[in-house]
Formats: C-alpha cells, sequence, structure tokens
C-alpha cells in the first residue's frame, strides 16, 4: 500500500510538467493582447508599452517561457498580471471558500443522492423508484442560476433567514451548497440506482437470496459494496468538478471562489493565474483519482492496490 | 415510509433552527442603517487602491474613500478644489501653480505639503514605475516646490486640459511615507488624507473606517463604510431589498421598474457621459460617403433606441461629446427620417442598400442594441450583419490593429467615456488623425484637418473662452461629417434605501460617498 502511494505520488510529477507546458501554450493562443486589455478601455501606446514592460510580455517567448519553467520548478508562481499580488495568495484566497463550499455540497447531495438511488433500485417500479425518478430529473434539469435567485428570493429577501451571498460564516453556507448540490445529488441517485439494478441481477446476488440469506444482508452486503464502485467513480469525478470552482454558483451568491477568478483571469489574459489554476485543478484530479484508487480497494478488498 | 417521515422531521427541525438564527441576521442587516454603516453592492472587482496605477472607475472610487486629490469634481463634474485652495496657469498652458490647504496631515501622520504633490505625480509621470496611468502627466516636465504650500507644475509642451487631469481620481495623493514604506504594495497599504481609512481588503470586500481627525469639519456622517462585490444583477438587488447593502451599483435599466415599485427603496436616475454610437470604418466603400453616413443617421430612430435597449432611460446623444463634458455645444439633430435616408442612400448611389457587418462586444447591451440597428437599418435597405465578440478578440481587431489598410471593420456599436470631463478626452482620441489605432481609439480612421487643427488649438492655451471656441467648432465639424451615427447618452442608474442620502455617482461612473448620510 505505502509502496504504491509512493509510486502514483510520483507519477504525478511528469504529468504536471506536461500540463504546466500545455498551460504555457494555451494561455498565448487566446486572441488578445494581455497588455492591451490590461491598461484599461481608454489607455494610451504609452500606457500600454508601461504594462507590457512590467509584465516581461516585452521578451521573446522562448524568454518567458524559461522565466516561466524556473519559477514553477522553485515553486513560484510570479505576480497576476491584474492586482500585481503573488499569484499563490490570490489563488490561496479563494481557494479555501471553494474547497469548503465544494465539501458541504458534496457532503449532503452524495449521502442523499446514494439514499435515493438505494430505496430507488431496491423498490424498482414501484412509486418509490418513480418518486425518485421525479426528483432526479427536476434536479438535473432545474437551472442552477434560476434556483438560486428563487432561494435568494425567498430565505434572503422575504424571510430575512439567511444572507443573500458572500462567505460570511456558516449562515452563508446553506444556499449556494444546497443548489450547487442538488444537481449532484440528482446524477448520483441515478448512477447509484442503476449500478444497483446492474449488481441486483448477478448470479453471486440470486445465490445469496437462494440460500436463504436475509434480504437486508443481500441487499447491503451483496448488492450495494459491489455497486459502490462505479458510485465512488462518478463521486470522484464530481468532486473534481466542483472543486474547479462553479462560475454559475459562484456568479449568483457572490462566492469569492476560484470559478469566478478563472473567469476574470481570461476576461483579462491574466497569463500567470490562468497557468497556475490550470495546474492546480490538474493537480487536484490526479490526487483525486488517486483517493478513488485507494478507495476501491478498501471497499472491495478483492481489488489489490498494484 | 417511517425513513421518509422522519426526513421530513429533520428537514423541519433544521428550518426552526435557521429560523432562530436568521432572524438575529435580519435584525442585524437593519440595525446597520441606525449605527452609521453603510454597505454599497458593486459589480465589479477591485484591482488595486493605488490610483495612479488603476484604469477602472471602481477601483478610483474606492480609492477616493481614503484618499483626495488636489481638485476634484462637484455634482456636476464641474472641477472644484478639494487640496488646494487656489491655482492659476500662465497664458501658454505650460505652467499650472496650486495653492495648498494648510494643517492638513495624511492618515498616518505625514504633514500634506508641496513635497507630497512632488511625489506623488512624479511618480505617476515617471516611465520607470510603469504606472497605469502614466500617460495622464506624460506632458508633466517637473513638480517645483515653491514654498512649503504652494507647488508648480512644469509641462514640456502646452496643455490647456491639464486642470480637469488634475481633477481626475487617479492623481489623488498617498502619503509619501506610505510609498516609501510599501513601494509597488502601496495599492495594498493605502494612506491619504480622506474621510476614511483602510481597515480591510479581503476577497469583494473592502471595509474602511471614520478617520476622526478628518480635516473637513463634521464629515464624514458616517462610522464605517462597506464595498462588496455581487456580480450578479438579480442578486446584487436581492441584498437591497434584504437590507444588507443599502445601495447597489450599477442596476440594469429593466429593473429600474422594480426599484421605484418598492416603498423602502429609491431609484438614483442620474445624466452620464457615456455616450453610444456606431463609428464607421471610413476607409471602405461606402462610408466615405458623407451621404450614406448622414443617410445611417437619419434611418435609425433615437427615441426608439432609448426606449428599447435602455428601457427609457438614455438621452439623446446631440454632439460628438455629452452634455456634461467642458465646452458641449448642441447640434441640429439628424430627424429620424428613413425617406430621406433612402434619398441620400441614392444620391451617393446605393439606391438598393448595401450589405454591412457590425461588430459590438457580447454584452446584453451591446447585442440588443446592434440587434435593434439590424431591424432599423433593414428599413432603408441596408442588410446589417450582426457580430459580437469578446474582449480580447475586439481589441485584436480594432485597437492593436497596426496600419489602417489592415483593418477589416466596417461598423463598431462602441461606447466611450472621457475620464477627465474635459472636451480634449472626448473629442482627440476618437476623432484626431493623431489617434488613429494602434495610438489610440480612432476605429474608423476619421480624419478632417480643420478638425485636426481645433483640438489642436484647444489644448494650446488654458483661457476657457479661446478653448471653447475651438472645440464648438471641431463639435459642428464632426456632426456635420456625420463620422458617427450618433445613438444616445446612458444614465446613471443606481438604486439604494430611501433613508441613504448623498451618497451617489458622477457623470463618469464614479462612486461620491464621502458626505453620504442617514435621514
Amino acid at each position: 500500500m505505502i509502496a504504491f502511494l509512493a509510486r502514483r505520488v510520483l507519477g504525478i510529477v511528469p504529468v504536471l510538467v506536461c500540463v504546466s507546458l500545455f498551460a504555457f501554450g494555451f494561455v498565448r493562443m487566446l486572441p488578445g493582447d494581455p497588455a492591451r486589455l490590461l491598461a484599461g478601455p481608454d489607455a494610451t501606446q504609452a500606457e500600454v508599452r508601461a504594462v507590457r514592460v512590467s509584465l516581461g510580455l516585452d521578451k521573446p517567448l522562448w524568454q518567458q517561457y524559461a522565466t516561466y519553467i524556473r519559477q514553477t520548478l522553485a515553486g513560484e508562481l510570479g505576480r497576476s498580471a491584474r492586482t500585481g499580488q503573488p499569484v499563490a495568495t490570490v489563488i490561496g484566497e479563494r481557494f479555501m471558500p471553494t474547497l469548503w463550499l465544494t465539501i458541504a455540497a458534496m457532503g449532503w447531495s452524495t449521502v442523499i443522492g446514494v439514499a435515493l438511488g438505494v430505496i430507488a433500485g431496491v423498490r424498482r417500479g414501484r412509486w418509490q423508484d418513480q418518486t425518485s425518478m421525479v426528483l432526479t430529473v427536476s434536479g438535473i434539469s432545474f437551472p442552477a442560476f434560476w434556483l438560486g435567485l428563487l432561494l435568494i428570493d425567498l430565505f434572503a429577501v422575504r424571510l430575512h433567514w439567511l444572507p443573500t451571498g458572500g462567505e460570511h460564516g456558516w449562515r452563508s453556507f446553506i444556499l449556494p451548497s444546497f443548489t450547487l448540490g442538488v444537481a449532484v445529488a440528482a446524477v448520483m441517485a441515478r448512477f447509484t440506482r442503476s449500478a444497483f439494478v446492474e449488481v441486483a441481477g448477478e448470479d453471486y446476488v440470486r445465490t445469496a437470496r437462494m440460500k436463504g440469506v436475509p434480504e437486508r444482508r443481500v441487499v447491503w452486503k451483496h448488492t450495494f459494496r459491489n455497486a459502490l464502485i462505479p458510485v465512488i467513480t462518478m463521486a470522484g469525478l464530481q468532486f473534481g468538478f466542483l472543486l474547479g470552482g462553479s462560475i454559475v454558483i459562484e456568479t449568483v451568491f457572490a462566492w469569492p471562489g476560484l470559478g469566478r477568478l478563472l473567469v476574470d483571469s481570461v476576461n483579462y489574459r491574466d497569463y500567470p493565474v490562468i497557468q497556475a489554476e490550470i495546474l492546480l485543478f490538474s493537480f487536484e484530479f490526479v490526487l483525486i483519482n488517486l483517493l478513488v484508487d485507494v478507495l476501491y480497494a478498501v471497499v472491495n478488498p478483492e481489488i489489490r492496490l498494484q | 415510509m417511517s425513513r421518509q417521515l422522519d426526513l421530513s422531521r429533520r428537514a423541519m427541525l433544521g428550518g426552526t433552527a435557521a429560523l432562530a438564527g436568521g432572524l438575529a441576521f435580519g435584525d442585524l442587516a437593519r440595525a446597520q442603517t441606525k449605527s452609521g454603516q453603510l454597505t454599497v453592492g458593486v459589480a465589479g472587482h477591485l484591482l488595486t487602491l493605488d490610483p495612479g496605477d488603476a484604469n477602472d472607475t471602481l477601483s478610483q472610487s474606492a480609492a477616493r474613500l481614503m484618499l483626495e486629490g488636489l481638485l476634484t469634481f462637484d455634482h456636476n463634474m464641474q472641477v472644484v478644489p478639494l487640496l488646494a485652495e487656489s491655482f492659476e496657469a500662465n497664458d501658454k498652458a505650460t505652467e499650472f501653480t496650486f495653492h495648498l490647504r494648510q494643517g492638513i496631515t495624511f492618515h498616518d501622520g505625514t504633514p500634506f505639503d508641496a513635497e507630497a504633490v512632488k511625489i506623488n505625480f512624479e511618480r505617476v509621470a515617471n516611465p520607470a514605475n510603469h504606472l497605469k496611468r502614466l500617460s495622464l502627466l506624460s506632458m508633466l516636465e517637473r513638480v517645483d516646490v515653491l514654498d512649503a504650500h504652494t507647488a508648480r507644475c512644469v509641462l514640456k509642451y502646452p496643455f490647456g486640459a491639464f486642470i480637469p487631469t488634475i481633477a481626475h481620481p487617479a492623481l489623488q495623493l498617498l502619503s509619501p511615507a506610505a510609498i516609501k514604506t510599501y513601494g509597488k504594495q502601496v495599492g495594498r497599504h493605502p494612506v491619504g488624507t480622506g474621510p476614511f481609512a483602510f481597515a480591510s481588503w479581503q476577497p469583494d470586500t473592502l471595509k474602511v473606517v471614520k478617520h476622526a481627525g478628518y480635516w473637513q469639519k463634521g464629515l464624514p456622517h458616517l462610522d464605517a463604510l462597506t464595498i462588496r462585490s455581487d456580480p450578479e444583477d438579480g442578486a446584487r438587488i436581492a441584498m437591497l431589498r434584504a437590507g444588507e447593502a443599502q445601495m447597489i451599483t450599477p442596476i440594469p435599466p429593466q429593473q429600474a421598474q422594480l426599484i421605484q415599485h418598492d416603498p423602502k427603496l429609491a431609484l438614483i436616475n442620474d445624466p452620464s457621459i457615456v455616450v453610444r454610437y456606431i463609428a464607421m470604418n471610413v476607409n471602405k466603400k461606402p462610408y466615405n460617403d458623407p451621404r450614406v453616413r448622414q443617410a445611417l443617421n437619419h434611418a435609425v430612430n433615437k427615441e426608439l433606441f432609448a426606449k428599447v435597449v435602455y428601457n427609457g432611460f438614455a438621452d439623446p446623444l446631440l454632439s460628438a461629446e455629452p452634455p456634461h463634458i467642458t465646452f458641449y455645444q448642441q447640434q441640429a439633430a439628424y430627424d429620424y427620417n428613413p425617406e430621406k435616408a433612402k434619398q441620400l442612400l441614392a444620391a451617393a448611389g446605393y439606391a438598393h442598400g448595401f450589405e454591412a457587418t457590425m461588430w459590438g462586444f457580447n454584452n446584453t447591451v451591446a447585442i440588443t442594441g446592434m440587434q435593434f440597428l439590424q431591424q432599423q437599418l433593414a428599413m432603408v435597405g441596408v442588410k446589417l450583419k450582426v457580430e459580437p465578440l469578446e474582449g480580447g478578440v475586439m481589441a485584436a481587431r480594432i485597437w492593436t490593429v497596426k496600419h489602417p489598410s489592415e483593418s477589416h471593420l466596417e461598423m463598431y456599436f462602441g461606447g466611450w467615456s472621457s475620464s477627465t470631463g474635459d472636451a480634449d478626452w472626448a473629442l482627440r482620441p476618437l476623432f484626431a488623425t493623431a489617434s488613429f489605432p494602434p495610438v489610440l481609439y480612432n476605429v474608423g480612421y476619421y480624419s478632417n484637418k480643420a478638425v485636426d487643427a481645433a483640438l489642436k488649438a484647444g489644448l494650446e492655451t488654458a483661457d476657457p473662452a479661446k478653448r471653447g471656441a475651438a472645440y464648438a467648432k471641431a463639435q459642428k465639424l464632426i456632426w456635420d461629417d456625420a463620422a458617427w451615427v450618433f445613438l444616445g447618452v446612458e444614465r446613471i442608474l443606481d438604486a439604494r434605501d430611501k433613508n441613504l442620502q448623498d451618497a451617489y455617482r458622477l457623470p463618469d461612473g464614479g462612486l461620491m460617498l464621502d458626505a453620504a448620510r442617514y435621514a
């Protein structure tokens, strides 16, 4: 297990090197001169030049690349072209709000989603299954934007129970984490149900039932545990996506997270911040994949970590 | 079954807890108005509090809470003294002397004097500092300290628009000690002479508190002020209605009625200096023919434009600059007359109209505006193709074009706001031959020697009468040439708590909150 983890963690390094190359190229392929955009809508040529020099964008591409690689290897990410702050500070400030919101949303939506999925799977074809279907289809098709505004209007404007937005204490988590989790819960429920139904048709489940294993044990031990594998994969993917920051939720709830930062950075062609965000997202995904692999082994001891 | 009941019971319990906690929150929001707190919800992000390095109105507005300039603007964009008591210029507009107010200190105790003026202005003007507002003072040779309370700005060449330039919020003064201590990071640690002192700046939230020793007696009325970024229009309105903010800026014209119908809220509806126009590439056919450009001006119903695009919250644009810019001269309107437009087109050889492409930004106003124009121009036979572009793509296609022949622009749905409030910056960047891209913003390559001469004359003197005559001439020429299709002037639309007073935005969009108070 430890050897496996060590190998996998080492394996992250070449992935990140490739991603950093890709990120450097990608941001420079975006049309639009960053100096021109950052200098503002009524800047003179002299001002645009001042911005270009201060960002080092006047240097040839290979020099910019060398600087970038040197900095990245030294663990330095440079400064935001837009605000002049160190990139690590800019991203650090916005990473925690996104992380906590992701955990809050994933927490409730995974539990509710899997529970709904199991109920629908066990009682398939009956009213529980149909109710779950109605709920999940609504959950997936509700536009988060509209749902968010609706909740703000009800709970913040009319009832004064909760704040409209921003990250100020635990109360401010309720509406955004609910809105963010609705679609995730729905996806998890649908996924759990189909995995459950598939496993329930397997020979070993029928065998268990035939030899008189109590139904509760058939459901939880034989079916549920085996159905969990694809569900964990799905949960990992969802978690990774949410960690990138949801642009819609962060906009509606004025959440100081990574999604809005990325949009703003792309709008202004803030190269260092875009590059660092791409790197961070890749790192998160690699890490989550690793975690998912470990969880497989925990859930199903037949899977060996190699 | 029992499981679900259990769930719903738990949800109800949770709801009750939220109710108890939430009531406390609602009370808190309402208590803000009592205790002299003001929260302003804004759409954008603060980028820096170093005004010399800020090119967005919001960052400059935020700096204005803590910092002050020698001069400022009053409610109508007229220049008024602030840290300077008076000023005078020489005849050639190359030397401007400022007599400073005495006995003022920065928040850190550093005295405000002529040396502070010198350090601040020369810092912005020095190209080695790479500040974004460098060109605002590109004409500045040096600042002479005549005595502790008199500073003289000596210019490299005549610049008649220097006084409004000094009133620009980018030239507000930072404490020399703070500049020395923080260097490039002074934008995170602003220290000025203003009514509020810096408290904290976290993502999306800036907090400032009353500066007890402020030199204007009786100000500020508020104890503390918060600027909160909330990018979504609907969510910002919710913030105001929930009592979390007492002012929000801006509000979309489509939501103005909602505010008007709420008895607890008031709509702020003031004139702005943001003009809307269509620029046409006069190097290309058919826009090289003034008759075609005049025809397009007659083809658009501007009243309807204001209604459709701005829900009625826009004024007519009756010159190349809007009324709240200095030396404004109203011209004779191009009346809405599709028949006349068709005749002019026919006279120019386009009796059957022509095909055209219009570029604009991909925001709601630009897209609605361009779609409206598409319908209007179709009535006179002009088949318009509308292309909304992302900011970076637009910049690459129209502003950074190296040579006029490389520009593929036909029509551009544009907007402009002269950040100095002066006719020079309202006209020269957009109409002078020397302002072709990539130097400045004359994206239609309009060129008229008489206009160039008038714009130059306006800068060669500081005498208002002579400047006024020069800009009147320029405005008349540009108007008669129909260099643009003149569409309208936007209005400032904000919303506030009914009890909040003396909080407003200037026509240039800058927030003025120094005297804000509750009734």
